[in-house]
């Protein structure tokens, strides 16, 4: 029988080299696609819409701030040139913040149906001006929700902001009177017949505090004017439409219209007004006004905010010769929280109700435009029909009429971000406390009129500001707003990817997610809306967006002043991070020789950052209360290449344990080799041969499997042409090689003579199932602790698996590209680990065979004696179980020490799989012995 | 295929040692039951089935009834189912056919605890080279039937006197490679007996020993029967067969 005939027959070698073989191909294989899937994946996904982020003064740390649009400017438009003359500059995006715009926001009312019918006196000439009114035979009858006799009510307004976790009443205000149907009296003059619609006989009506204009009756209605609501206020912020478009690609067609915007010296806001005025004058139809009314190319749908700011302006005097018309483009919709309420209640003359008439709502919602909606808060009596529209559509000549918005750089400042500490899985925390008190949410100083607005009615609730002051500019002329279009900010968010969601500015919102409330506790994660009683932190994305020249307007500037808060610069340079990555940082390089901070953002990646806001509100008294911890997603730094480099360490000290198990299987198969062939090696000494001679038999045989394992090692070196398949191939030969040459000196050996003369009477005397199960180990100490160590190897490899799967997440780090990055090279570890297992449990098979057929045998004796199946059944689970009791402390151990090297925070789980998985071989192993 | 012819001789049971039988008379304990094993009809093959190996049968139709007292030998050559007429007859293993008695109480109602309980009060079986448990000494190994009892402590002397008995007295403490193949044979058969048994099965004890040591087994053997215990051996041993008192011949 040659050596290969021996080695095939001798199944254990022939598994061993298969196995290694098997484990060597896997190993590698795994490595090289899971390291394949994590460079492909990371590449992927760390190169977004632009690749540097240039600022005149950049924080420091590694993670970036979301909000980069700040009002500090610094940087000039020179610079800007400067950097988009540089030959790797593909597109060079400025951006700045503008100002801070109260809206002027229509009073409030309450529209109380109280139609009248037609009246030709009143309505006749009305509906032949209105080609889209009603004809008069079919007007409907009067209707009213009113009594003829009047009626006390009490009407309750208030108005509540929330932000999803906290709601705040910003005022509560009440007043009493009576209310009735009204009347048509007709009175003679002069002049001839004139018709009136009179309050009912005995109608106090109701008023509200100054500024408030009470109760009045129309032909359709009686309004109630209610408490004015709380100022509004939006951002707007400054981008050159051309390379914002170019930036964002098709998400930026949004900006299309403001490129065609006038230049400064066209934008003169009396020659714009007097432009709208003349339209009128020479007419202009119906579906003209719909669409839109052309101004140089654009049809400006929402013509009518600038045409009734401009005669506003024009009437207060606040229209000058400076007065520009800015051209914005307004956010549609909006997430800000903010709700009117009305209640109404019949009551009796001592106060006490009679009725609960109902109470009426209505919320800025998606349809709210910033300096484009009037009146959003129009509310209506319960049950009431609006009969107005019997007059026609006025056309949107009715909307916007209110006075022109107030422009404001009081930027408030920043919060200050304090560094609390750092997760097990990187993730930062951060305290977040904001700077200074500002009271925002405020009554408007003056009335539509010109009044002056009772102040006393509510008190102003303090709020935190969000940017710095910024002195720059003087006192400028009111500019008016000109809306050219609408955006919409979650298309811009969407271009900016998930993974790599960069900064875009202050119109690019970054939302803020409740996770624990003020107490600690965690609580479901919500998303926090905008509200009035705000965080300071930028949540809402801005209201509108301009151009540079109105960024001028708003602010008065004329020369060349540095502005710009940051330039967002994409590199020339094509294709993934790792092929752009050199002409990128090249391009960093030269714009910092400009004097300023380039912060390559390439390779970056988003990271929810959890902040702590401990001074969120105050209560009467002025205490404060904490809102509790948000997430908010910030920027890592150069998460590519802190993800690839932690996975690829994971990975590698995977592929080290698997190595270990390898050299254990090895040990074992070899072990269980040498007892086979002992007496064969007996037989062979008796026949003459010498120590040499058995030595070069055992070796021949094992050189076939080492030259198998020497072959898939250069195959699989040369497939996957990396130096680590090389070490595993290498180390796998000689650990083989290593077994082989111990097996020769074991088999040349004669055996010893066992010297013990006789039985040790010390020993437990045999009388039970689990005696004679210790008498047998004890008996084959070798086997047992050769099994244990098996069993201690499987739990410890299955501690190894639990470990990496908790591992790989921490691995990857807190940022969303880690997360990517796991998942992509998850199923390739696990398979790993899986195979670390397989080993594991390969290895207590092939330990457990040793003492198989004496096992066997000795159960047989057992049985022929007389001893019933249950009794066998404990035999062998105690037999188990005690070696178990030996296995789990390899187990734990092992377990933890794996998981101390994978991922120190999993080790406690990766002991207590250890433990479960020994636990449950007892029973698994006694079955299988059966 | 084999064919079975039985002959059954009588055989002369004077070769009893006296000192030996007054000694064993204290320790075993013959069966009330006339025929304590009975066999009837037995069939037993090999192969078939899932295997697809061609079924070979080793017994056809064997009967044979064992009486208290009578050692009963089974001879023939190397693969004739001496051996498989044993492992049926201790309720080691299930015939293909056919049906086995224990004093009148057929196995086929029997369940395994059943029979595992009956075959601790009825049979003492010693297989083939007299298989002992490795790390344990020969007292130990002969005490290991009265484990299921919870009797090893109530049955230690009577172990060493069985010991003793099978001239083993001062090797008790010897562990099973530290003994001869005789002597291993010869602790097997004191733990057949140790629980009182009323059949002593014993599959070629002679074989591989010399002849002295096989003819100090045969005397146990003989010795047992005689204090009416049915022993039902399976051999080839010319000497054996002759001193048996009754024997089947397989062809």
């Amino acid at each position: 029988m040659n050596a290969l005939q021996r080695f095939v027959r001798s199944r254990v070698l022939l598994l061993t080299a298969a196995i290694l073989i098997v484990t060597m191909g896997l190993s590698v294989l795994v490595q090289g696609q899971s390291q394949a899937s994590l460079d492909r994946t990371v590449d992927e996904n760390s190169r977004g819409l632009y690749d540097i982020l240039v600022q005149a003064k950049a924080g420091s740390g590694a993670l970036l701030q979301p909000e980069i649009a700040n009002g500090t400017g610094g940087i000039s438009f020179d610079q800007l040139n400067g950097i988009r003359d540089l030959a790797g500059t593909s597109i060079a995006a400025p951006i700045s913040l503008v100002s801070r715009v109260t809206q002027n926001l229509e009073v409030p009312r309450l529209d109380a149906m109280d139609y009248l019918g037609y009246n030709p006196a009143l309505a006749g000439s009305a509906t032949a001006d209105q080609p889209d009114g009603v004809a008069p035979t079919d007007w409907p009858a009067a209707e009213s929700v009113l009594t003829e006799e009047p009626k006390k009510y009490r009407v309750t307004a208030s108005a509540v902001s929330s932000d999803g976790a906290n709601e705040q009443t910003m005022f509560k205000s009440s007043s009493e009177g009576t209310l009735g149907k009204s009347r048509l009296v007709e009175e003679k003059s002069n002049g001839g017949t004139s018709v009136q619609i009179e309050k009912a006989a005995g109608e106090t009506g109701i008023k509200f505090p100054s500024p408030a204009g009470g109760s009045e009756h129309t032909l359709f209605n009686l309004s109630i004017a209610l408490p004015m609501a709380p100022e509004v206020t939006e951002s707007v912020v400054a981008v050159d439409p051309v390379a914002e478009r170019a930036l964002l690609g098709d998400a930026g067609e949004f900006l299309a219209p403001l490129e065609k915007a006038p230049p400064a010296d066209a934008r003169n806001a009396g020659a714009v007004g007097r432009h709208f005025e003349s339209l009128f004058t020479q007419g202009i139809t119906t579906k003209e006004l719909e669409e839109g009314p052309d101004f140089l190319g654009v049809k400006l749908k929402y013509w009518a905010p600038l045409m009734s700011q401009y005669q506003q302006a024009k009437v207060s005097g606040e229209l000058t010769e400076d007065s520009q018309a800015i051209p914005l483009i307004v956010r549609s919709g909006t997430s800000l929280d903010l709700r009117y309420d009305v209640k109404i209640e019949e009551i009796d003359d001592a106060g006490k109700v009679v009725r609960d008439v109902g109470t009426a709502s209505r919320s800025l919602g998606s349809d709210y435009l910033p300096f484009v909606s009037k009146s959003p808060f129009a509310l209506s009596w319960p049950g009431s029909t609006d009969h107005s529209e019997l007059l026609g559509n006025a056309g949107n000549f009715n909307q916007g009429l209110y006075t022109p918005a107030t422009w404001s750089n009081d930027f408030a400042s920043a919060p200050q971000y304090t560094d609390m500490g750092t997760a097990a899985n990187g993730a930062v925390e951060k305290s977040a406390t904001p700077r200074d008190w500002v009271t925002v949410n405020r009554l408007p100083e003056k009335s539509q009129d010109g009044s002056p607005v009772d102040q006393t009615q509510r008190a102003p609730v303090d709020e935190r500001s969000y940017r710095d002051s910024v002195a720059e500019g003087d006192k400028v002329a009111a500019p008016l707003a000109m809306v050219y279009g609408t955006f919409d900010p979650a298309a811009v968010q969407a271009a900016a990817g998930d993974v790599n969601r960069l900064p875009l500015g202050g119109y690019d919102p970054t939302p803020m997610t409740m996770v624990k409330n003020a107490a600690g506790d965690t609580v479901e994660a919500s998303t926090l809306k905008p509200s009035l009683s705000a965080t300071g932190l930028a949540s809402q994305s801005a209201g509108a967006i301009t151009d540079y020249y109105g960024l001028a307007a708003a602010r008065g500037f004329e020369a060349n002043t540095e502005v710009i808060d940051a330039v967002r610069v994409r590199a020339k340079a094509e294709g993934s991070w790792k092929q752009a990555q050199p002409d990128v940082e090249t391009l960093a390089d030269e714009i910092r020789d400009m004097g300023l901070e380039a912060t390559v953002v390439a390779g970056s990646a988003r990271e929810d950052v959890s902040i702590f806001v401990p001074g969120y509100s105050k209560d009467a008294a002025g205490k404060e209360s904490p809102l509790g911890t948000v997430s908010q997603s910030w920027v890592r730094q150069d998460a590519a290449g802190a993800v690839s480099g932690s996975l690829t360490g994971t990975n590698t000290t995977l592929l080290f344990l698997t190595l270990i198990g390898a050299a254990l299987l090895t040990g074992a198969s070899t072990v269980s080799y040498v007892r086979k062939r002992r007496r064969e090696a007996g037989t062979l000494r008796a026949m003459g041969w010498t120590q040499g001679r058995i030595r070069t038999w055992v070796l021949e045989e094992f050189a076939i499997g080492a030259a198998g394992l020497a072959a898939a090692g250069v195959v699989l070196s040369l497939l996957s042409w990396s130096l680590t398949t090389v070490i595993v191939s290498v180390s796998v030969l000689v650990l083989y090689a290593g077994a082989a040459f111990i097996a020769a000196q074991q088999l040349r050996h004669r055996e010893v003579v066992d010297q013990e003369p006789q039985h040790d009477e010390r020993l437990i005397t045999v009388d039970s199932p689990l005696t004679f199960a210790n008498r047998q180990l004890s008996t084959n100490r070798f086997n047992t602790v050769a099994l244990a160590i098996a069993v201690g190897v499987f739990g410890a490899a299955v501690g190894g698996l639990i470990a990496l799967l908790i591992d790989i997440p921490r691995a990857a780090g807190a940022s969303a590209l880690g997360g990517l990055a796991a998942a992509s090279i998850a199923l390739p570890s696990i398979i790993l680990a899986v195979a670390g297992v397989a080993v594991g449990l390969i290895l207590t098979l092939v330990t457990g065979r040793f003492e198989l057929q004496a096992k066997r045998q000795y159960l047989g004796i057992l049985q022929a004696m007389g001893w019933n199946p249950d009794m066998l059944r404990q035999v062998r689970f105690f037999e188990n179980a005690l070696v178990g009791a030996f296995a789990l402390p390899i187990g734990v151990l092992g377990a933890l020490g794996i998981g101390l090297l994978l991922a120190p925070y999993a080790a406690l789980w990766a002991g207590i799989a250890g433990l479960i998985a020994v636990i449950i071989w007892i029973p698994v192993a006694t079955k299988v012995v059966q | 295929m084999t064919q079975e012819s039985a002959r059954q001789r009588n055989r002369d049971r004077s070769q009893a040692d006296a000192g030996l039988q007054t000694r064993a008379n204290t320790i075993v304990k013959a069966s009330d039951h006339a025929t304590p094993l009975e066999l009837s009809s037995l069939t037993i093959r090999y192969g078939g089935g899932k295997s697809g190996a061609e079924p070979v049968s080793v017994v056809e139709n064997f009967d044979l009834t064992l009486h208290a007292g009578e050692m009963h030998c089974v001879a023939g050559r190397s693969g004739s189912g001496k051996t498989s007429i044993l492992t049926v007859g201790a309720g080691l293993t299930l015939p293909t056919s056919g049906r086995v008695f224990w004093e009148g109480d057929s196995l086929e109602s029997m369940d395994d605890d059943e029979i595992a309980d009956r075959r601790r009060a009825l049979i003492g079986y010693v297989d083939q080279g007299g298989a002992l448990i490795d790390g344990m000494s020969a007292l130990e190994n002969v005490l290991l039937p009265a484990v299921p009892e919870g009797e090893v402590e109530q049955r230690r002397s009577m172990a060493k006197d069985l010991l003793d008995l099978v001239g083993l007295g001062r090797r008790m403490r010897h562990r099973p490679e530290q003994l001869s193949g005789g002597e291993r044979q010869r602790v097997a058969i004191a733990r057949a007996l140790i629980l009182g048994t009323r059949v002593l099965v014993v599959d070629e004890p002679t074989a591989s020993l010399d002849r002295a040591s096989a003819n100090k087994i045969i005397g146990i053997l003989k010795d047992t029967s005689n204090d009416g215990i049915a022993v039902l051996v399976a051999s080839h041993d010319h000497e054996l067969v002759r001193q048996s008192d009754t024997l089947t011949e397989l062809i």
